[in-house]
């Protein structure tokens, strides 16, 4: 058995109140006394137990201090004000989440079902667009071409004749052709159905409306004679009969439609739409109503497009004449002011017609 | 209330920390109302409410006190979650398996926390047991040596002893009665 002595002994090694040289001696004698050493490790378990004990009994006297200082009516009624909601929440959380996944499956689902039965709509509606587009590309694709055959700057890869459509406007001896029939002309040779040729000279050109004006300067040439048609200063009907004669090939060529649109390439408002089948050689010749007015010049068509052709109006055909300068025309332009058409049949105005409309062919 | 004097929970932290009584009174005030609903809403009195919000409380005050305490949420929630783990083995104790606890709030597990708790509590209960067990004088004695840490000589002359050899004596032979008591109550994890 220990003496307390012993136990003071142990404590003041534990507490580290040992002189060095006892500490040193009394560690020497732990390491060969195992029995002291248990003695020594429960002593301290028991001294740090007891502490632990002393403090925690120190809080736990403190907290109920302060638990009978609240005051129990209102801890009571405090804890009443957590709502039960909050619980109910907590309780049916699961609940609630699977309840709701469902319904928003359910909704999306719906959602991409009716989706579903919708596409076939939707392939039409891409379909539609694609055509679209493919419109478009015609459209560019005309666009180029008119470019082509506008491109001033492109030589030519051989000396070849072109040949357009130009028809009289007044009996001196001047014609309209388009402006892209005489593009880069040496020389011009018109020649009617008739057998007369002439050696032509372009006076004015306006490249805006793609029209030029033609005077013939040959020297046998004694004038055209009256000529049997007017032009209508007020745009065409939408639907009105038109008709135009041209040279497509040698021999004159009658073409009959009707006045589709009053605008003509992508919303061209200087020309109409007309639905004649036209082909590379017509352009420059003279669009009439049923009447015998002139009512515009042929300019072009597009490209893949079935029956759509068109035509300058007459207005812009009337406006250019007036901007010609005076020195352009060594011979005033008088413009024929009496319709001789009106009333004819058909083909009684197209005899009257023939001879003022002329191939034109071009050199370069 | 002295809402105004700790209104985040470093402010209440730092208080502990500093041995300040009023930040204990404060946190335990202000968190009372929610264990105590917890536990009444899971077959638990005011009483058990009460004894279990104390434990919480304690290991949470000792966690900040040895600077233990890796707070990862909030102070309402890791008492929650402290207080949640020990009600529930309180009530596995009562052999009452509580199928379906109604929680108020969210918790985190502190298994490890509670655990170390377990283990202070055993070592607290078998001391506290022993205590009782030696008696007074005994008692008093041990604890104003080695607790209340007062000095020998005024053992000697509260107890009356002639001097304090005898009062040394005398606490030599409580010790050994508490020792023996102690260590048939409660085997350490060596």
């Amino acid at each position: 058995m220990l003496e307390y002595r012993a136990y003071e002994q142990i404590e003041r090694y534990l507490n580290n109140n040992m002189p060095s040289e006892e500490r040193a001696s009394f560690e020497a004698l732990l390491r060969t006394d195992l029995r002291l050493a248990g003695q020594v490790q429960e002593h301290k378990q028991l001294l740090q137990a007891m502490q632990q004990y002393g403090k925690r009994s120190a809080l736990k006297a403190q907290l109920d201090t302060i638990h009978t200082s609240m005051d129990v009516a209102t801890v009571r009624e405090s804890a009443s004000v957590i709502p039960m909601w909050k619980t109910y929440l907590k309780r049916h959380t699961r609940t609630m989440a699977v309840a709701a996944s469902v319904s928003m499956l359910s909704v999306f689902g719906t959602l991409w079902t009716v989706q579903q039965l919708k596409k076939p709509v939707q392939q039409q509606t891409a379909r539609y667009i694609e055509l679209r587009r493919e419109v478009e590309l015609l459209k560019k694709a005309q666009t180029a071409l008119l470019n082509d055959i506008t491109d001033a700057t492109k030589p030519a890869p051989r000396p070849a004749a072109f040949s357009g459509t130009g028809f009289a406007i007044s009996a001196e001896g001047y014609l309209v052709t388009s402006s892209h029939v005489v593009e880069n002309a040496d020389s011009i040779l018109i020649e009617n159905k008739a057998g007369a040729k002439y050696k032509a000279r372009e006076v004015y050109r306006d490249e805006t409306s793609d029209l030029s004006i033609l005077k013939v300067e040959d020297v046998s040439f004694s004038g055209f004679g009256k000529l049997p048609y007017t032009f209508k200063k007020s745009e065409a009907d939408l639907g009105e009969s038109v008709y135009t004669l041209g040279f497509p090939r040698e021999d004159v060529v009658f073409g009959e439609g009707s006045l589709s649109s009053s605008s003509g390439f992508e919303g061209d408002t200087t020309a109409y739409q007309i639905s004649i089948p036209l082909n590379p050689g017509n352009s420059g010749g003279p669009l009439l109503d049923e009447r015998g007015n002139l009512i515009g010049v042929i300019s072009g068509k597009q490209a893949g497009q079935e029956g759509a052709a068109f035509a300058i109006k007459s207005a812009y055909l009337l406006q250019m004449i007036n901007e010609i300068p005076p020195s352009a025309t060594p011979t005033p332009l008088a413009l024929p002011k009496k319709n001789l058409l009106a009333g004819a049949s058909r083909p009684q105005q197209l005899k009257k017609l023939q001879d003022f409309i002329f191939i034109v062919k071009v050199y370069n | 209330m002295k809402k105004s004097l700790y209104e985040t929970d470093e402010e209440i932290i730092a208080g502990i920390r500093n041995g300040e009584e009023h930040a204990l009174s404060f946190l335990y005030k202000l968190h009372f109302p929610m264990i105590s609903f917890f536990i009444l809403n899971n077959s638990g009195s005011h009483d058990e409410a009460k004894d279990v919000y104390q434990e919480g409380i304690i290991v949470f005050y000792e966690k900040i006190k040895d600077n233990s305490l890796e707070l990862s949420c909030q102070i309402k929630t890791y008492l929650y979650s402290v207080c949640r783990r020990l009600w529930l083995k309180k009530l596995a104790e009562k052999g009452r398996y509580a199928s379906r606890i109604e929680d108020s709030e969210d918790f985190l597990p502190v298994l490890e926390d509670t655990e170390a708790h377990d283990e202070q509590e055993n070592q607290f209960d078998a001391m506290a047991s022993a205590m009782e067990e030696i008696g007074e004088p005994c008692r008093t004695l041990l604890e104003d040596f080695y607790i209340r840490l007062q000095n020998m000589q005024d053992i000697t002359e509260k107890f009356g002893y002639t001097n304090t050899d005898t009062a040394k004596n005398q606490k030599y032979k409580c010790l050994q009665r508490l020792k023996k008591i102690f260590f048939t109550a409660y085997k350490p994890i060596a």
